[in-house]
């Protein structure tokens, strides 16, 4: 049954690289606008100027037990 | 002989023409240790029958069966299997009439 | 029996109900304990004594009368009938995106728990040595949600159903994918949960929600999501025993009514005098109210018939309330063949060869 169809992911979690050439994308904590922000530049929103930023969510595939 | 997953194993200590044995029945519980004592103390031949779940935490139950006269337990535990089966077959038969005579309330429940 | 005829209380039929104690709970119907007395197991008086009634049936739950059996194998049924009767629900849930407030964990938790309609005759149990998930024995079905702004802006509302998309993740969300053969199999009735309004998670615009569900088969002592009833739960039929030596005063007689359920006692519009009303005893909801008033003292006895059983099984899930019972009757009936069949091993074990039995150390 379909366990690992999307790319990259791997199940049972360990064993996950970085790409390391795809630059991370951040949501604004103020205002939710998306920022794309390299290594070494200041973190901070180009929409609001807002200095906290979340991390997206994995897209790699996660499994739980329903219990 | 058998093998190791045994549904059931005699315990040591059972006289060897087994009047007095106890049983280990795995992965049973007050379910089937109840009803089974309960039909085996119907049986007149039967001098002691009783059950306990030794722990909570394993999947088993031991079953005491003593005989009069040196009968074995043996016997008295599968004639009480099938009158336990006789049993389930009584009850589902007045069942089954009571449902289809339909002498009983019907109503609406909503959920 | 000197007492029983006295007062209408028999130890052999009835369980005391005392005011702070009961009495004569164990029963004692087997041989050798009445001497002179055959109480041996015979299916003849067994069938003749037996009676099952039922007494209620709705699309929900059912209340039967079961009559003439022992404890032991009432609540054997009660039992298995919680613990035993196998059904399906979501056991694994793989998650590519969750971005709800919910976490993963607690959102695959409920989706665990939501009923589903399928019929676990049309599934295999999965072997607990092998995990291999086969087309017959494991469902599939996908959900996916993902909460947007509605456009145009609904105005002069507050109410998130009409601004957003989404905004709710209900059970009826969840899509069945099927698998090899299921498509076949189960086309007649397409596994869907039993109630599609279950809100498994709200969702705010941005947020989504994508996981693909694996249902298995399985009983109630695995999970309590397996369970096939809501409850399942038995009481002793009331029996209301009142002393014709010592009838009620007319002049305290609605006193005496009030101490019990509505409707149970009788008062003659005329002399006064007290009576059961036998059809209306099972809903006595034995207070022992009667007993705190010194007036009444050995007026009445309150107690329960043995042997008359009144269950009241409530079905959640696939199972219609009057299927529960042949349900669980089937599991103790699989039950008893396969201790047979071991009993018998055993017994080919000690009577060919060398007689010698395998014992287990204890």
């Amino acid at each position: 049954m379909n366990q690992q169809s999307h790319p990259g992911a791997s199940v049972g979690g360990g064993g996950f690289v970085p790409n390391p050439r795809q630059e991370m994308e951040y949501i604004c904590a103020d205002c939710g606008a998306k920022n794309e922000i390299k290594s070494r530049e200041p973190i901070r929103c180009r929409e609001c100027g807002h200095r906290i930023m979340y991390k997206k969510r994995t897209k790699r595939m996660v499994q739980f037990e329903a219990r | 002989m058998a093998e190791s997953t045994q549904k059931i194993k005699i315990m040591k200590g059972a006289t060897p023409d087994l009047s007095a044995a106890t049983y280990q029945i795995f992965d049973e519980s007050h379910t089937m240790g109840n009803a089974l004592r309960w039909m085996i103390m119907k049986n007149p031949k039967v001098e002691f029958c009783g059950y306990s779940v030794p722990h909570p935490s394993e999947n088993l139950i031991q079953l005491r069966i003593q005989m009069y006269d040196g009968l074995s337990s043996l016997d008295a535990l599968l004639e009480a299997l099938s009158n336990l089966d006789d049993v389930c077959n009584s009850v589902e038969d007045k069942y089954r009439a009571s449902l289809t005579d339909g002498r009983y309330e019907r109503w609406e429940e909503k959920s | 029996m000197a007492s029983a005829s006295t007062n209408g209380f028999d130890p052999r039929k009835h369980v005391g109900v005392n005011a702070e104690r009961m009495s004569h709970v164990s029963s004692t119907d087997f041989p050798g304990h009445y001497p002179g007395e055959d109480h041996s197991w015979n299916l003849a008086k067994f069938q003749e004594k037996l009676s099952v009634n039922i007494e209620r049936l709705s699309n929900r739950s059912i209340d039967l009368d079961l009559v003439g059996v022992d404890a032991s194998i009432a609540n054997a049924f009660r039992r298995i009938l919680i613990a035993e009767v196998p059904t399906v629900a979501i056991e694994r849930a793989y998650v590519w995106d969750n971005t709800s407030v919910i976490v993963d964990e607690v959102l695959a938790h409920r989706i665990g728990l939501v009923p589903l309609n399928v019929d676990p005759a049309l599934l295999d149990l999965k072997d607990p040595q092998n995990d291999q998930a086969t087309d017959r024995n494991t469902l599939v079905f996908r959900l996916r949600a993902a909460c947007e702004r509605r456009k145009p802006a609904p105005k002069d509302t507050t109410d998130p159903r009409k601004l957003y998309t989404n905004s709710e993740v209900l059970s009826s969300q969840m899509e069945w994918v099927p698998q090899g053969e299921q498509a076949t199999v189960m086309a007649t009735n397409p596994p869907v949960p039993t109630n599609s309004n279950i809100v498994l998670a709200k969702l705010r615009p941005g947020q989504e929600i994508d996981m693909e569900l694996h249902a298995v088969k399985s009983v109630g002592k695995d999970h309590a999501k397996f369970c096939p009833v809501a409850t399942a739960s038995y009481r002793l039929l009331p029996e209301i025993i009142l002393n014709p030596q010592k009838p009620v005063p007319p002049h305290l007689a609605e006193k005496f009514q009030k101490c019990f359920s509505p409707g149970v006692i009788r008062i003659h519009p005329r002399t006064k005098e007290v009576s059961v009303d036998k059809q209306k005893a099972r809903f006595e909801s034995m207070s022992r109210e009667v007993y705190r008033h010194p007036e009444f003292e050995g007026c009445v006895q309150l107690a329960r018939v043995r042997d008359h059983f009144l269950f009241n099984i409530e079905s959640e899930g696939f199972y219609p309330p009057e299927r529960l019972l042949l349900e669980a009757i089937l599991v103790m009936r699989t039950k008893t063949v396969a201790l047979r069949r071991a009993a018998e091993a055993l017994l080919n074990d000690t009577r060919g060869g060398t007689g010698d039995v395998e014992m287990a150390e204890g």
